[in-house]
């Protein structure tokens, strides 16, 4: 029985008119004339009536006049929130796609990583299960359970990736050297770069003055340029880091490399999370749209550059 | 004793290929492994296959490329999809184009044994009848 009674408006329910209160209908105009209208009844009768009549009505005309204004404010101000609202909703709209681009990604990306450690698990119950585990056996299990701890740890790059995107907007600003940041970065990968046959190039404008920054976003931002740069160059290849001051209030720090390049066709996809040209577990294709979101909130801007063979190179521009 | 269920793993990551051979084959199937569309092709045109377990997001062709030029290949082959990409438009356009089935990474074992094994006696039904 209950369940063929319809859901009640809830506005209704409360016993409110369904149409809007009469005062939001009234058109604007009306507004406008108003308001000119009771002022000049005002200074009129202050001319023509005795003083004390001439107070009341002045100040009963003024007080109509301060209610129109302020009714026509609060007009103003609602067509400016519809269209807030308006401009909202298409955020929002185009919120949610990405989300559902986004939960697609992280699903397939987490999905591909839980099917082996199942996988590796139903592997160990039927080596336990065998008579007697030989140390062939025992060998498996043991390549089992490092490739469950490998596979966790690509899932948790991945969730860490994601916590980086809903870290707090606003960035901490600090007075910082930009050849410092990057530096402290180069000396990261520099090390293994030498064994694979990577030198890395210094081109760093010594004049540049300190800049404000958040320094430990623009670390990652650099760590992840300097990443990609390395794992693009197949063999033996240069990584050349630099930085140039661009424009009187822009500064630009600049990756290059000599790698494998960006095909034309994926120049536009780069920066979407979860695309990646790299293998399964290699890549998690969201480092660049990781970069892309931290220079945004820096108020820089990211681009790229690439001949197909012959390398690429990512700048990022910011305020000084 | 009957031949044992042929099964042709089509999928790009390398341990989740060899692991699910490795299950398969102690499940009493006979299972052959291809990292992508162009090796399962040319295992197909060269020995026979009941059941192909195909992936969907691959580098190179994709599972949904992929496909249709099985069914060309080798016509009488069930094809299940096998993926962690959670999609429903990928899922109903490729059962449209002939796949049996459509299962989500990670599969449990007996779920995934049981579902080759139900599409390949339906197939020997039809082919039978
Ligand atoms: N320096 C580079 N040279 C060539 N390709 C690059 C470079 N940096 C990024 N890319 C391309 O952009 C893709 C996305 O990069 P990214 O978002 O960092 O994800 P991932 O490195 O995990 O693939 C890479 O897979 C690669 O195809
Ligand atoms: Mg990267």
């Amino acid at each position: 029985m209950k369940a063929e009674t319809p859901r009640a408006d809830p506005a209704s329910a409360a016993g409110e008119p369904a149409s809007p209160p009469a005062g939001k209908n009234r058109p604007l105009w009306l507004h406008l004339v108003g308001l000119p209208g009771v002022t000049a009844v005002a200074v009129l009768s202050a001319m023509v009536l005795p003083i004390p009549l001439a107070v009341i009505l002045a100040l009963f005309t003024a007080s109509l006049a301060a209610w129109s204004a302020a009714a026509l404010a609060s007009r103003i101000r609602t067509s400016e929130q519809e269209r807030c609202s308006l401009d909202a909703q298409l955020v929002q709209s185009q919120k949610l796609a990405a989300i559902g681009e986004m939960s697609a990604g992280i699903a397939h990306e987490i999905n591909n990583p839980m099917a082996i450690i199942a996988q590796e698990s139903d592997w160990m119950t039927h080596l336990m299960s065998q008579p007697q585990v030989t140390p062939e056996n025992l060998a498996e299990l043991r390549d089992s359970l490092a490739e469950i701890v490998r596979q966790v740890d690509r899932c948790k790059a991945i969730t860490h990736n994601l916590l980086n995107f809903s870290r707090k907007m606003d960035p901490i600003l600090q007075q910082e050297h930009l050849e410092r940041i990057m530096e402290d970065m180069v000396l990261l990968v520099e090390k293994e770069a030498k064994l694979q046959g990577v030198s890395i190039v210094r081109d760093y404008d010594p004049e540049l003055a300190a800049i404000q920054t958040d320094v430990p976003l623009l670390r990652q931002v650099v760590l992840n340029l300097l990443l990609n740069a390395f794992q693009a160059i197949p063999g033996q290849g240069t990584i050349t880091v630099s930085t140039r001051p661009a424009g009187a209030d822009r500064v630009a720090i600049a990756v290059a490399d000599t790698g494998a390049g960006i095909l034309p066709e994926n120049m536009s996809k780069i920066f979407n999370p979860f695309f990646t040209t790299k293998p399964p577990g290699v890549g998690t294709g969201l480092g660049l749209s990781m970069c892309h979101g931290i220079v945004d909130r820096l108020g820089g801007a990211i681009t790229v550059e690439s001949e197909p063979g012959r390398g690429a190179k990512f700048t990022v521009t910011l305020p000084r | 004793m009957p031949d044992p269920i042929r099964v042709l793993v089509v999928d790009d990551e390398d341990r989740f290929r060899t692991t699910l051979v490795k299950l398969l084959g102690a499940q009493g199937l006979f299972a052959e492994a291809a990292s992508g569309g162009e090796q399962a092709l040319a295992l197909l045109a060269e020995k026979p296959f009941d059941v192909v377990l195909l992936d969907v997001k691959m580098p190179g062709e994709s599972g949904q490329e992929v496909l249709p030029r099985i069914k060309a290949v080798a016509p009488g082959v069930e094809v299940l999809i096998l993926t962690g990409h959670a999609s429903v438009d990928i899922a109903a356009e490729m059962i449209a184009g002939g796949a049996a089935d459509y299962l989500l990474k990670p599969c449990p074992l007996d779920e995934l044994v049981g579902c080759v094994r139900a599409v390949y006696d339906r197939r020997k039904a039809v082919g039978a009848g």
